[in-house]
């Protein structure tokens, strides 16, 4: 068995094997769903060792006719977009599930729902055909909807299904523009490969609406601005293991889809490249000023997301080089920091129970190990140099001032407004008066401290070195951007 | 062999982290691990030691005339900066004879500092130092030099304030240091002109490509290196400095002030030696400032009562003669002098205290004939010619008033435009806030605190805020979200009442009938 299929059905296989043991047998479940992370997890980082990161081309390729009629098949690649991300899905899910021994309530069903929601990533990230990128997409829904109905906060229902009905409406229109390209495909298949050749045959109007429907569809898990509406509920109720996977991988989803769709269709792009930087650049600004009204710790988290993303967004609608580069670091950048913030949240919450910023303080006389990972986390979200959110700021604003000069500034406004919630949230949480309620507090232990510090060290480690992370993907960005180059040139 | 030379300065670096690290966790900690801090010091600079001394044996019969590159530190464009360290010459017998005297020192200081309170911070400090000070003097590239120079003046600070709970000697290091900024500066810019005009930062290639240097490029280059010279090794005008810097233990006194670092700045003038010989101009400075520092020393000297202050002064004036030598060109004598000062020197401080006590009942020496007469000479030297006072006069007040104009236009024009930050807004002013913040209440203020901006620009950006904050909460959380569930579920409602008309048998009949119309 190829290694690519290997990895993508490990977590539904854990799952599967799940399903046939007692619920009772607590310390059994978490160990096979331990097993098959971490043996997912190494899956990839062998993947990473494999991989040839000069080679343009899909690697690792497998294929498998499905359905000749409609052409779609069961195709699984990789490639220097989709490997970060693949290595991101899977470390991360390691980490949400060492985050989630505080959930003791329906222990296997959580497990089930987790693995199988590992299982849903892994597919929309190695998968090379539209249908089964569809399909898995899908299938990343169902164990969301009930780890949020199940085992989220109070307004848990509320969320959940805010949650399904937002990403369902988002993926027709998806699912209208995917029919509508591929009747333009020659060979009738649903390959993402020839699925490129959609631009050169079908009229330049039509591309701007299918570009539409894709945008709406990747836009709503991404999120961009106005399409934005489930998330604060969604992360601010799930329970805290998967807040990390929603904000850390599953975001990504949609922004890995959208750079799929703009390669496949460069000239809309071109066309709807005013729309895009309108709402990256205000979707940064909108974000970044509501996390800086939210009191709620994890609401902040959430709006900040929503800023963040803005700037892969931003990236992508450059259509150059560095602005592309800037999306693909800052989707593995926001991953790791977003991640561990979600994880240091969470953890503080199961110490205290309450998340309004403005019960805390002086916390780093009683955790400094704490303080000292969310220090860094924080700086690192609003991009100081030396962590990774640095670099990919600043690819992302390189890319936007080579097209737009000027209209950065208000990149850099959203960066000052990041600078200002989180040396706020730092000053509130750690340093003024000791409160009576804030004494006793445990420290993080070990394996909280293990979990948070990997991911720390990797914020840390790619702000220092960050040529590895982008010599992984600078071959893949270049085939791609030379693809859209191509297509928008004659128009210039 | 000549690869060992790397581990002269690694070995104290790597004794420092430890004591550090292990201090700053709490494992190294009072007078029961004094013991181990003492000896990790005392062996890793008596290994450097005997290393120089191994290399100087080897040096001293094969020869071997070149430099140990190690590797590529930085890289940009055509900006090499490479990791290099003199294998010969004077800079090893320099570093063997330094890091003997550091060796004496470091052992010296066990029982001197026995049960101090910063023991281990101390012997922290000591070994950063030796590890920067054998750094500077074997690093054969301008930027490792520098960086030795760097930590070395930051050790230096930092055993100028030891006991800083005392606030003459946080004034001290404070002012010792800022003094020592001025050199760096120099040093700075040395190594930029120096690249910018010879394309290459090693000592020796710097050297020997300095031919087609038109003079006045020279000169000035000499002179950015001279600066920093000057002000480490006390020249005048910096010489106040030096008496300063006696704040520290006497161990790191001897050590910093008598023999060794005080000498980083000859030594400087060594390494620049080739530049020196297109610099005549420099040269002649050098040889004049080391003059009248001779000069100045000895007479400021005379008038000392105080054990440390004569030592410092009349190491002031040995220094002087050494830059007049080099300033000269004797540079032969200079060698000679160097080391026999640095040995001389650093004994001399060490013994100080004891020999307080040994001649405790001596009657002391009076001053002068020269001076006792000439009392107005006299006050000079005693006030040591006013020379701070008139540093203080000339650069200090002024910019401190530049800085306090500043302060104000920051205070009543930025932050009324800006707003301040929000820890300003929030400082505690009073005992009840404080107490009110300590219980969570807030008494005085209704309105909610958070999320509030002061000035101009933090009121827009609050006021954006709040509008942005409604418009999510009415129209994407509400709107969108709850209103169109409940529009949603409000049309299911009529459609169920709808399916409900349908199906009741007087409406069923109806429709059966209405089809059969059609039909036929």
């Amino acid at each position: 068995m190829n290694i690519l299929s290997t990895l993508l059905w490990t977590p539904a296989f854990g799952a599967l094997l799940l399903a046939f043991i007692s619920y009772k047998n607590i310390r059994l479940i978490r160990s096979i769903a331990y097993l098959s992370t971490i043996f997912a997890f190494l899956l990839s980082c062998k993947l990473l060792l494999d991989f040839d990161s000069s080679n343009v081309d899909l690697q690792f390729f497998e294929y498998q006719s499905l359905n000749p009629k409609m052409g779609s098949s069961y195709a699984l690649g990789v490639d220097g977009l989709s490997l970060p991300m693949v290595v991101l899905a899977t470390l991360l899910t390691c980490i949400s599930l060492i985050a989630s021994y505080t959930i003791n309530e329906r222990v296997k069903g959580y497990h089930i729902c987790l693995l199988m929601l590992e299982f849903g990533m892994l597919g929309v990230f190695l998968a090379q055909d539209w249908a089964v990128f569809y399909i898995f997409w899908e299938v990343t829904l169902i164990p969301l909807f009930f780890l949020i109905d199940r085992w989220g906060g109070k307004r848990r229902h509320a969320a959940s299904l805010n949650f399904v009905l937002y990403t369902m409406g988002g993926s027709i229109f998806m699912l209208i523009s995917l029919i509508a390209a591929y009747e333009y495909v020659p060979e009738h298949v649903s390959l993402m490969q020839a699925m490129t050749a959609v631009s050169e045959n079908m009229p330049k109007d039509e591309q701007v609406w299918v570009l539409l429907g894709f945008l709406i569809g990747f836009g709503v898990k991404m999120p961009i601005f106005p399409l934005h509406g489930w998330l604060p509920l969604a992360h601010v109720e799930a329970p805290s293991p998967v807040s990390i996977l929603l904000s850390g991988v599953l975001l990504k989803m949609g922004a890995y889809g959208l750079i799929r769709a703009i390669v496949m269709l460069p000239a809309a792009a071109q066309t709807l490249q005013p729309l895009l930087i309108f709402l990256a650049l205000f979707g940064m600004i909108y974000g970044g000023l509501l996390a800086w009204r939210q009191s709620d710790l994890k609401a902040m988290v959430a709006y900040s997301s929503v800023s963040h993303l803005g700037i892969v967004l931003l990236g992508i609608a450059c259509l150059n080089q560095r602005g592309l580069t800037g999306a693909v670091l800052q989707m593995t950048a926001h991953g790791l920091i977003a991640g561990a913030l979600f994880l240091l949240v969470g953890l503080l919450y199961e110490r205290t129970h309450t998340r309004d910023i403005q019960d805390y303080s002086a916390l780093i006389k009683v955790m400094p190990r704490f303080t000292f990972l969310t220090t860094i986390v924080l700086l690192a979200a609003m991009g100081l140099p030396g962590s990774v959110g640095f670099i990919a700021e600043f690819y992302a604003l390189l890319g936007g001032f080579e097209k737009w000069g000027a209209l950065m500034v208000f990149f850099s406004l959203s960066i000052l407004i990041s600078a200002a919630y989180s040396m706020r949230t730092i000053g509130l949480l750690f340093t003024g008066t000791t409160k009576p309620a804030m004494e006793k507090i445990a420290d993080l232990n070990t394996h909280d401290t293990l979990a948070a510090g990997f991911l720390v060290l990797g914020i840390v480690f790619f702000g220092l070195l960050p040529a590895s992370m982008i010599d992984l993907s600078l071959a893949t960005i270049t085939k791609m951007n030379d693809v859209i180059q191509l297509q928008i040139k004659p128009l210039t | 062999m000549k690869n060992l030379v790397v581990f002269i300065p690694l070995i104290p670096l790597l004794a420092a982290s430890y004591i550090g690290v292990l201090h700053l966790f709490s494992v190294l900690d009072g007078e029961k691990s004094e013991r181990i801090t003492a000896r990790m010091a005392n062996y890793a600079i008596g290994l450097s030691c005997l290393l120089a001394l191994a290399l100087l044996g080897t040096d001293l019969f094969s020869q071997n005339n070149d430099v140990l590159i190690v590797g590529e530190w930085l890289n940009v464009n055509d900006l090499s900066i490479q990791l290099r360290f003199f294998t010969h010459g004077f800079s090893l017998k320099l570093a063997a004879l330094f890091s003997i005297l550091l060796f004496i020192v470091t052992r010296f200081a066990v029982n001197y500092m026995h049960r101090e309170a910063g023991f281990h911070r101390f012997f922290f400090v000591l070994s950063l130092f030796s590890a920067a000070m054998l750094m500077l003097v074997l690093s054969a590239n301008t930027v490792g030099t520098f960086i030795g120079w760097e930590i070395a003046g930051l050790c230096s600070y930092l055993l100028i304030g030891y006991m800083y709970d005392r606030q003459t000697a946080t004034q001290n290091a404070t002012r010792v240091f800022i003094t020592n900024r001025i050199g760096d500066a120099g040093f700075v810019a040395g190594i930029g002109l120096g690249y910018l005009w010879l394309g290459n930062t090693n000592w020796l290639e710097m050297g020997e490509l300095a031919n087609p240097l038109s003079n006045q490029q020279a000169e000035l280059c000499a002179f950015c290196f001279a600066l920093a010279a000057f002000v480490k090794s006390a020249q005048l005008p910096f010489t106040p400095w030096l008496a300063r810097a006696m704040e520290g233990p006497t161990p790191s006194s001897a050590i910093f002030y008598g023999s060794v670092m005080i000498h980083a700045g000859v030594y400087l003038l060594f390494l620049i030696q080739p530049l020196l010989a297109h610099a005549p101009l420099v040269s002649m400075l050098i040889a004049i400032v080391g003059l009248f520092t001779a000069i100045y020393a000895t007479v400021v000297g005379l008038t000392q009562t105080d054990i440390k202050s004569s030592l410092i002064f009349a190491t002031s004036g040995q220094l002087g003669l050494l830059f007049l030598e080099c300033g000269l060109g004797f540079w032969e004598l200079a060698i000679w002098h160097l080391c026999a000062h640095a040995t001389v020197r650093a004994y001399q401080l060490l013994t100080a205290p004891s020999l307080l006590v040994n001649v405790a009942n001596n009657p002391i020496k009076p001053v002068n004939a020269y001076l006792a007469k000439n009392t107005r000479f006299y006050t000079y030297a005693l006030q040591r010619f006013w020379l701070e006072p008139l540093t203080d006069l000339i650069i200090v007040k002024p910019i401190q008033n530049l800085a306090s104009d500043l302060n104000y236009f920051d205070r009543h024009i930025l932050d009324n435009l800006m707003g301040s930050p929000a820890p300003a807004i929030r400082a505690i002013s009073s005992l009840a806030q404080a107490k009110e913040q300590q219980i969570g209440a807030h008494l005085n203020n209704n309105e909610n605190s958070f999320a509030q901006g002061s000035g101009f620009a933090g009121k827009i950006t609050q006021w954006t805020a709040d509008i942005l904050d409604w418009f999510e909460s009415r129209f994407i959380l509400r709107g969108v979200s709850k209103d169109a569930i409940d529009y949603g579920k409000r049309l299911g409602r009529i459609c169920q009442s709808c399916e409900l008309m349908l199906l009741k048998p007087r409406y069923l009949a109806l429709f059966v009938f209405i089809t059969l119309l059609v039909a036929f």
